[in-house]
């Protein structure tokens, strides 16, 4: 892919002229673009204030409720149906022989783990 | 430009000023991808009016129920699960079941998994339990990739020839050393030979020479006295005997020097000095220790050689027997010697080069005489607080010192006797059982078993089997992930509930389901959907889901066959437009689809 890339310059090219405003211009080299993220809400706040019904669909208002089945629970590191859960490490799992890899884990993957199904200790 | 469900008027707004600004376009419309894609299918008869879209995206999912042709936006749904998860799911499991591969499962290389592996179990708590007890089944179902692995080269025996090379290599080196060694020899020789010369010619002259003359001899040759020049004589004799390499008859000459060795031992007192008194008692006493010695070591002799005699007759007796005495002593033995040796490597720091298990932390054993050292050394540094320091005032204070010293190796001579023993009866037993394996030669015949395992394919080959189905369930399932939102299946029910429409309506919808998105690629995902939709809708009712035509690009397609059309420009906003109204222009801004 690489040699034809670069020979139509299409990596390298610092201008496009279909582009009105060049980035190289818009944000000059070696300068901060000074971009700041707003949150969702603060977003959607601005939209409500203009007067529009409340109960209009919005991009928070359409995301799907909690299941109303119970959760299942699964074995973090074989996937099976897990009926224990460790105390110490807070990790689910399925049989015994699981529980002895469990304590044999270091703690950088038992939280790695935990990651997956969001269940990590944070530290703030 | 496709947006999703009820995009964001900011997000509406900064999009058009990019566009505008930057790309110059004259005018714009939005639309949603899902609907577009519905559209189009729409017109190639996969689906009808009424009816709901069912998109599995990459970030997320939607259902979007259509009525009239025009998605109902109040009634839509979302879930933050998609093709994304899955893949980041599927890396992150299998980096780390394998953390030694984990630089070679790539983001890029996960999602080629997941495109050419992944399945949608149709049932995923019986497909689980297929993987729990059925192994044939689960060996079938489990896929392998196998990394990159160059075996390590295998030494190839020498050749005869390179084997003949290498001997005679060896042979001349070894040459070459011996020649060095004889002439460094007959080199030494010659220089002892000279010296003996020199120095025989020094005591002729002394003989032949008067009192004041020999002590200018004396002076001159460096030598104190007469008895000097013989005992360096005697040396340079004995030396040069050595250098020719007679070692024989060593002992009679030992023998013969003793008488030598001790001259003033024969001479009677009265014709001696003071100072040759006291010589002689030390000399008595040298040689009756010597003598002792001798005595003791030929009664050693003796014992073993009896002893020696009484066990041949036993074994002549009853060999068997004899045999099994000996083994049983053998092991009793090698075990005490064992046992010893672990007692002296126990804690590790007599001699840690022998220590296998470490360093000696805080909870490691000490041994006896380790333990005493600490409990001396805690006392004295306790002792130290009790204000009058009274140490050194008795002799026996001092003795603490000696205790606390490490090297207190008193049990060795004991252990030598033992071991020496033990060297004595396996050699007996070598004799008589040729099988027989003495545990301390094969300790010593293998050193160390190779404890790291050459890698072999096995170790580079990453398995996929649970992973298959496991990943993609987390559409379904987004708590297996941490996202607590209902799943696909269930979303459909969400959605038809929000529409609050009767249940002919719902009917209607349900025949025309139309999945979309790059998701609906993954096999089994139609089934799986409509035994899910199946729960949640009233027995015996009616369910048709139909893929979309391209699922990838029918949203496209639909958008371009929307550009297309001869409504398009009324749904279109210009730059003008957009400066008059700014982002409040998005606010209240919907196409509607129907062409």
């Amino acid at each position: 892919m690489e040699s034809e890339v670069v020979k139509t310059e299409m990596v390298l090219a610092a201008t496009f002229p279909f582009k009105k405003v060049q980035i190289a211009d818009k944000y000059p080299k070696g300068q901060s673009r000074g971009r700041q993220w707003k949150h969702l809400r603060l977003l959607l706040q601005a939209a409500d204030a203009t007067s529009l019904p409340p109960d209009r669909p919005n991009y928070l208002n359409i995301q799907s409720p909690p299941s109303i089945y119970p959760p299942k629970r699964y074995c973090d590191i074989t996937g099976f149906e897990a009926p224990y859960v460790d105390p110490r490490t807070k990790l689910r799992y399925a049989d015994p022989e699981v529980f002895k890899q469990i304590r044999m884990l270091p703690d950088e993957y038992v939280q790695r783990y935990l990651a997956l199904r969001n269940a990590a200790v944070v530290l703030r | 430009m496709t947006e999703c469900e009820c995009n964001p008027s900011f997000s509406r707004a900064r999009m058009s000023e990019l566009l505008f600004e930057t790309y110059g376009v004259p005018s714009i419309a939005f639309g949603i991808d899902d609907v577009f894609s519905y559209k189009y299918n729409q017109k190639l008869g996969n689906c009808g009016e009424d009816g709901l879209a069912i998109s599995c995206e990459h970030g997320t999912c939607h259902v979007v129920p259509f009525l009239k042709g025009e998605p109902v936006l109040g009634a839509c749904c979302r879930t933050n699960v998609g093709g994304f998860h899955i893949t980041d799911f599927l890396r992150q499991l299998l980096s780390l079941k394998y953390p030694y591969h984990s630089a070679s499962i790539t983001w890029e290389k996960a999602e080629e998994l997941k495109k050419e592996h992944c399945y949608v179990a149709l049932d995923y708590m019986s497909e689980l339990q297929i993987f729990k007890n059925n192994k044939e089944e689960a060996e079938e179902k489990t896929r392998y990739w196998q990394l990159p692995w160059v075996p390590p080269p295998v030494e190839e025996p020498p050749s005869e020839e390179e084997l003949a090379r290498k001997a005679a290599l060896k042979e001349k080196a070894g040459q070459r050393l011996r020649d060095m060694a004889a002439a460094k020899r007959s080199q030494k020789i010659a220089e002892l030979e000279k010296q003996l010369s020199y120095l025989e010619e020094l005591m002729e002259q002394l003989d032949g020479a008067e009192e004041e003359e020999a002590t200018a001899i004396l002076g001159r040759s460096g030598y104190l006295s007469q008895q000097e020049i013989k005992s360096a004589i005697l040396k340079a004799t004995q030396s040069l005997r050595k250098a020719k390499g007679e070692s024989n008859g060593n002992e009679e000459k030992a023998d013969a020097s003793g008488v030598d060795k001790y001259p003033l031992v024969s001479v009677p007192d009265e014709t001696l000095t003071p100072e040759q008194l006291k010589e002689k008692k030390k000399q008595i006493l040298l040689k009756t220790t010597t003598e002792g010695r001798m005595r003791a070591k030929q009664r050693r002799a003796e014992e073993e050689a009896l002893r020696e005699k009484q066990e041949e007759e036993r074994r002549l007796e009853n060999p068997e027997l004899y045999l099994e005495e000996l083994r049983a002593r053998y092991s009793e033995l090698s075990d005490r010697v064992d046992q010893r040796k672990r007692q002296k490597l126990n804690g590790g720091k007599t001699n840690g080069n022998h220590n296998s298990s470490g360093g000696v932390g805080r909870g490691e054993r000490l041994n006896a005489a380790q333990k005493e050292r600490m409990r001396l050394l805690t006392s004295a540094a306790f002792d130290r607080g009790k204000g009058e320091d009274t140490f050194g005032t008795r002799d026996e204070d001092w003795l603490v010192y000696k205790k606390m010293s490490k090297d207190n190796n008193d049990d060795d001579d004991g252990n030598d006797d033992d071991e020496s023993e033990l060297a004595r009866i396996a050699s007996k037993i070598q004799d008589m059982d040729p099988t027989f394996v003495n545990k301390a030669e094969a300790v010593q015949q293998t050193p160390e078993p190779p404890k790291v395992r050459t890698l072999t394919a096995e170790d580079y080959r990453i398995s996929i089997g649970i992973e298959r189905f496991r990943c993609p369930e987390i559409l379904f399932q987004p708590g297996m992930i941490g996202i607590d939102q209902a799943g696909i299946d269930e979303m459909v029910s969400i959605s038809l509930r929000r529409l609050m429409e009767d249940e002919a309506v719902k009917e209607r919808l349900c025949q025309s389901i139309l999945v979309t998105g790059g998701c609906s690629l993954i096999p089994g995902m139609i089934p799986r959907l409509e035994s899910g939709i199946r729960q949640f809708r009233p027995y015996l009712s009616t369910l048709k889901l139909v893929r979309a035509a391209d699922p990838l690009i029918d949203a496209w397609r639909g958008a371009a066959a929307f550009a297309a059309s001869s409504k398009f420009g009324r749904h279109t906003f210009s730059l003008a437009d957009y400066r008059e109204h700014g982002e409040n222009l998005f606010h209240r801004y919907n196409i509607v689809y129907s062409l």
